[in-house]
Formats: C-alpha cells, structure tokens, sequence
C-alpha cells in the first residue's frame, strides 16, 4: 500500500476550547491543550471556537478565542453570532473587519440557548453579508439550534454556505439529507455520524465535496472518526477531501 | 495516523489486526424505525466486521427486541447463515411475560445460536428487577450465561440501582452493562468493583472522551467489553476511539478481545 493512501493530513471543523459549565471528563482549556491533543492524533489544522461564546457570554468569549489563537497558525477560529438589533454587539462591518483581524473564518449561532429567532428580522443585512463573503456559519443541532430553525433559515437565505454539526451519533439522515437536496451549500460535519456504511452511502448519493472531518474534541475521541474515513470504502482522494481538502476550500473561499 | 503504538499501526494501515481480532459483545440487526441504516442485513453486517477484523459479534436482533409479532425467526437464520461469525442473543419483554417463557425454550432448541439473553428494559417499559422477568434471571444464573442488559444513568427500569439488585441476586451469570450505565460512570465503576461478574460493555461510550481512561484506572481492562450497536455504529469509529484514548495496546487487547474469549469459551 503506497504511503499517499495512508498518510492522510486532517483540518478539524468541530473543535472547542475552554471548561463547559456543566462539565467533562477532560476539558482543553487553552489553544496549548487542543494543540497537545491534536498533535497526540495526527491532526494538522482545526476551526476552533471556545466554549465560553455558548455558555457565558458571546462578546466575551469571542475575545477569549481570539487571544487563545493569536499565537497559532494552526487554528482557525470561529466566533459566536448575536443579534445586530441591540448595541451589546457589532454590526456586520465592524465585525467582518474584526474577524480578519483575529483569524475568524467561521460563525456559530445559538438561538434558543441565547434566545433569539434566526431569521433576517433580527440578523439585518448579516445573512447577506455571509453569502456575500461566503463566511460559514456553523449549526450546533446539540446547542440551541432546532431543526425547523436549520430549515427556516435555508429556505429564507438559501444560498448561505451552512455547517451542520453535532446533529447526535443516532444516524440522522432523515434530517439533514433534504437540507442536502435543495441547498448546495449545505455541508455535514461528521464528528456525529457514526452509522456504519454512512460515509459510503452519502458520498454515493452525493459526492464527497460536502462532507467534512470533525472530531467533536473535547468531547469525544478524535481518532473515531479518523479511522472512519481512512478505512471508508471510497476513492483515497475522496478520503483526503474529506479529512481536509473540503474545509481548507470552503474556507479559502471567505473574503474578509 | 492515530499515535503511534503498534496496534495504532496496524490498524491505521491495514483496518484490522491479525494479533488484534476483535469481538463485538453489543450489536443488533435489521431495519428499526427511527434510522435509516445502510447496512442493516447479516450479509451486509459480516462485510463490515471483515473489514474491521471483528471476528465475532454477538447480536439482539431488532425484530426480536421491537415486535413479539415477527419475533426470533430473523436472528435464528441470521446465525445459521454465519455459524463463525455470529451468535445472538435471546431478547426478553416483560411486557409479554407468556411469550418469555415459551421465548426461554429457544435456549434449549437452538443452543447454536444463543448465548445469552437480552434486557431492554427502558424501551419495553418493564423494571429489571420486575417479577416477569424472574425465569428469564433464573435460567441465566443457572447455565452462567451472558446477560446483556441496556443500562443508563438514571433510569427507573435499568439503572445503577436496579443493576445492583439483580447483581447481587444472580451471582453467576456473566451481566454486561450495555451503554456502562451511561452518563453515571462512577457508579458504573463502583458496579464493576464490588461484583465480580458486571461487566463495563462500551457502547456509546466510546463517544464521550474521558471515560475509556477512567474505566481502565478505576475498574479495570479486564472489565471491559467491546461493542458498537451494529449496524448503527461503524466498528472502526469505535477502534479509533480506543486508539485515541490514553491507554496501553496491553488494555487494548483485554477490551478487543482477551476478555470477551474469556467469557464465550465455555458458551462456544
């Protein structure tokens, strides 16, 4: 076997830093620990947010990521969104400007943990702005977003290039598969999608381009889902868009 | 590549181990309702377990576990179509105590096929520890089977509290916790401590980072099975895990393998 089908290099999408309010068995809670670990696993690079953005406050975990990553070229980071309605936050050309200073390629959304509706009432112009600069936001199905909300915004802005994440290890096929029908910028976080054969079926169904390697880190063992797709029984290219290639274009594609 | 032991190795290059042979003490079968499953079907089962180097999984078919109607007729031809590789576990619901006892006689008629029985107490409604289920604990305790029972953390039907009865009640049969009472480890831990025959099965546990290292410090790898919930999980996520968690390949072999060849030996 020739070592360009075994050597895979790994982008992580779904990596967190810092101690969740609630608890877990082995936090990382600074870039240095995700680093570690990542280094432990064989992962290269990762799209990172901290967990402070979710269960704190926004603005000040936003910050607290920005600082963590400054030193790292490895991580990318990826801010938590809030309304632009209220003065608490800044409004979408002051951020985009901060996030390029900060090495923010990505944004998260918690709308029922942070009580607000996603939609273009309370976001403004925001939602084009991300289609604009094709800025990916990233939909925790575990933290605060509802499936009918992942909808309604589709249908609402339906060319937003859109992550679905943490979507649980039930296979959910049955959710996310239409968002993958009737929205080409629809892409799956893997670091949920245990169901044997499911990396093989949705690439049959549709292609590889939109399938990408998370880990779910801390919470979860990055090796689970490595091995996953280094032993999927698709092409070793395939393999590699998956483990990386697909992020590192999606996030090629932000203009900041 | 997933660190850099020999098993890491092995497994990264290849999907599976000849040194390594695996063995799934957690799996089912079939379509079910709420998940569309790729690879539901035996054939297609024994595909996967090829390609991750499972050599055996034992298995509770969901026709047995979800419809007295269509019952163990699945689970029987799935065996006798794979004697190597597969043996299955006798599903019991208390929600039908009649059926089970004449369920039971299927231990006696098809002892090729199974090995143990299995408890799904939170699904069928019915506590463990339920006086329906009494001949079902009986005749497992009598013929030291393996007992697969699904725990979780704080279930009225099948949690720490209700393992402990029936642990201390039926001292020779072989209790594998599927699922590790999930989300209450420290009791599970305790569980495994205090009786020799409880067993830490990992399904679903694999996922939650932390746990493969507490369980091997606190309890034991020699308290430790292996298992997936095939085919709703991909055996190698599970592998990877294992590689990824901060144990020896020493603790690796004990949960893989060394541990459940100890426990089917006699059943085999």
């Amino acid at each position: 076997m020739g070592s360009a089908e075994t050597e895979l290099t790994f982008f992580d999408c779904n990596a967190f830093i810092g101690r969740p309010v609630t608890g877990i068995l082995r936090p990382a809670p600074t870039a240095g620990d995700l680093l570690a670990e990542m280094d432990r696993n064989g992962i290269d690079r990762a799209l990172v947010w901290h967990i402070a953005q979710h269960d704190y406050a926004p603005t000040v975990g936003n910050r607290m990521l920005a600082e963590q990553i400054a030193p790292h070229d490895r991580l990318v980071g990826c801010w938590t969104l809030l309304p632009m309605c209220l003065p608490e936050f800044p409004k979408p050309v002051d951020l985009v400007a901060q996030m390029k200073d900060a090495r923010i390629r990505g944004l998260r959304v918690f709308p029922e943990s942070h009580r607000y509706l996603l939609r273009r009432e309370v976001f403004g112009s925001m939602f084009d702005v991300m289609v604009e600069r094709r800025i990916p936001l990233i939909l925790s199905m575990a933290r605060g977003t509802s499936w009918q909300a992942a909808y309604d915004l589709l249908a609402e802005v339906r060319d937003l290039v859109c992550i679905v994440s943490d979507h649980g290890c039930w296979g959910a096929d049955r959710w996310f598969r239409p968002l993958l029908d009737h929205y080409e910028h629809v892409y799956i976080d893997l670091s949920d999608y245990l169901l044997d054969g499911g990396i093989e079926a949705l690439s049959a169904d549709y292609g590889t381009s939109r399938l990408l390697y998370g880990s779910g880190f801390p919470a979860q063992y990055p090796g689970g889902m490595m091995m996953a797709i280094r032993h999927a029984e698709i092409d070793p290219a395939d393999r590699q868009a998956i483990a990386a290639g697909n992020l590192d274009r999606l996030l090629g594609e932000v203009r900041l | 590549m997933i660190g850099t032991s020999p098993l890491a190795e092995a497994f990264w290059r290849d999907g599976r181990c000849a040194s390594c042979p695996v063995y799934d003490m957690h799996g089912h079968m079939g379509v079910w309702h709420s998940i569309y499953f790729p690879r539901p079907d035996a054939a297609d089962m024994v595909r996967t377990m090829d390609s991750a180097g499972v050599k055996m999984l034992l298995f509770a078919h969901h026709a047995s576990l979800f419809s007295a109607d269509v019952g163990h007729g699945p689970a029987i031809e799935a065996v006798r179509q794979f004697p190597d590789r597969l043996r299955a576990y006798l599903p019991v619901n208390g929600a039908y105590p009649d059926q089970i006892k004449t369920d039971l006689k299927l231990m006696d008629e098809c002892p090729d096929v199974f090995v143990g029985i299995k408890f799904l107490c939170s699904y069928h409604l019915v506590p463990m520890t339920d006086e329906r289920y009494r001949p079902a604990w009986e005749l497992a305790d009598e013929r030291r089977l393996l007992v697969l029972a699904h725990t979780w953390q704080d279930s009225q039907y099948d949690g720490p509290e209700q393992v402990r009865r029936i642990a201390e009640q039926y001292p020779n049969l072989a209790l594998l916790m599927g699922h590790s009472c999930h989300g209450a480890w420290d009791q599970a831990v305790r569980l495994a401590r205090e009786f020799p025959n409880v067993y830490l099965e990992l399904t679903a546990v694999l996922d939650d980072r932390g746990v493969i290292e507490k369980f091997v410090s606190e309890a034991g790898a020699d308290r430790m099975l292996f298992g997936t919930d095939l085919p709703w999980f991909d055996p190698h996520h599970g592998i990877g895990a294992l590689l990824s968690a901060d144990i020896t390949d020493e603790d690796r072999h004990l949960i893989l393998h060394r541990n459940a060849e100890r426990l089917l030996a006699p059943l085999l």
